[in-house]
């Protein structure tokens, strides 16, 4: 899966990716392959400055590390990170269930 | 993760040569500021070498494990692109920042060479510097706000401001060319004075003169790197 299919979808990916706890960008781009079984592959030129760009915004924050003599930055969500990712999961669960039932051809659910 | 407990290529000089090749191509490439170029450099060091160790324990010896660290990264070229609107945004946080943090330090300078010259010597202020203070407030009314809006839309506003970098490093450059005008209208002012109205008091004329001058250099420079970093995200 490329990075232009997920464009929209990108922040929400890495918050996720973030909700268990602190990564590493590179640790960021094994989750995402890991628990897509390897569809989502995105370039380190997207996921590095991603990570960046959701920090200027607030979302998550970062930490620098001494590991194995060299230095290690580690993101983490901050409390306005958490509920930016409540937000997406809900866009998503809301826009995935209309699509789904326009591309299937089923009745809209009406409440009963 | 996966570079948990190994350490084995980073005693590899071949794998160190590789990825350090990697790392020196991809710093020519980035711009912006040294301290955020360093620290992107670093980062993705440390990225190379978990890529590394993950390619090792896959199998495969240090100096492949590199190169599939390195290939899996991708071209240093694009890489660096993606990182243009982060700089962009930091360049222009940066100047803005610069600029209101000097500019009152500049602005008190050249008040005492008013009040040096003529409130507290008693001495009738020449007519043209009502002109002078006139640019001058023209000058602050565009680099003010310019430089307030290039530290809000590269910090916690980008998430309502898509277009954050390109109006941070554009709102800096604008502040910086005021301040650039704002000096020279200053300077110009203070010749001006030397020459027909009779002088300024020299040790406050000195301070803010040098002051200026140094302000005109920084702010040159810094509106042609703004103007470069918006340059590199068309």
């Amino acid at each position: 899966m490329r990075a232009e299919v997920l464009k929209g979808h990108l922040d929400g990916l890495l918050l996720a990716a973030l909700e268990a706890g602190p990564l590493h960008g590179y640790a960021v781009m094994e989750t995402l392959r890991a628990g897509s079984g390897g569809r989502v592959d995105l370039p380190t030129g997207t996921v590095y400055p991603a990570l960046h760009r959701l920090e200027r915004a607030g979302l998550i924050r970062s930490r620098w590390s001494s590991e194995g003599g060299r230095r290690r930055r580690s993101y983490e969500l901050t409390a306005a990170g958490s509920r930016a990712l409540a937000g997406e999961r809900s866009s998503w669960r809301e826009f995935s269930a209309t699509v789904s039932t326009l591309l299937e051809g089923r009745p809209w659910p009406t409440p009963a | 993760m996966a570079d948990a407990g190994l350490t084995g290529p980073d005693q590899d000089s071949a794998a160190h040569r590789v990825i350090g090749a990697y790392l020196a191509e991809l710093a020519d490439r980035l711009g912006g500021p040294p301290a955020a170029r360093a620290a992107i450099v670093a980062e993705l060091e440390d990225g190379l070498w978990a890529a590394t160790a993950t390619h090792q324990a896959g199998g495969s010896p240090p100096e492949a494990a590199a190169r599939a660290a390195v290939a899996e990264f991708g071209d240093p070229t694009t890489v660096a692109a993606g990182f243009g609107p982060e700089l962009a945004a930091a360049t222009g946080r940066r100047v803005g920042l610069g600029l209101l943090t000097t500019g009152p330090l500049v602005g008190t300078g050249w008040l005492l060479v008013v009040a040096a010259s003529w409130t507290r010597a008693g001495r009738e202020p020449p007519p043209a510097l009502g002109v002078i203070a006139a640019l001058v407030g023209l000058v602050l009314a565009v680099a003010v706000p310019a430089a307030v809006l290039s530290v809000a839309v590269s910090g916690r506003l980008s998430s309502w401001l898509p277009a954050g970098p390109r109006v941070a490093a554009t709102a800096a450059a604008t502040a910086a060319s005021a301040c650039v005008a704002g000096d020279l209208v200053l300077l110009a002012g203070l010749v001006a004075s030397t020459v027909f109205a009779g002088g300024v008091a020299w040790p406050a004329g000195l301070l803010a003169a040098g002051a200026s001058c140094a302000r005109l250099n920084l702010a040159g420079r810094a509106a042609r790197r703004c103007l470069a970093a918006r340059a590199s995200l068309t």
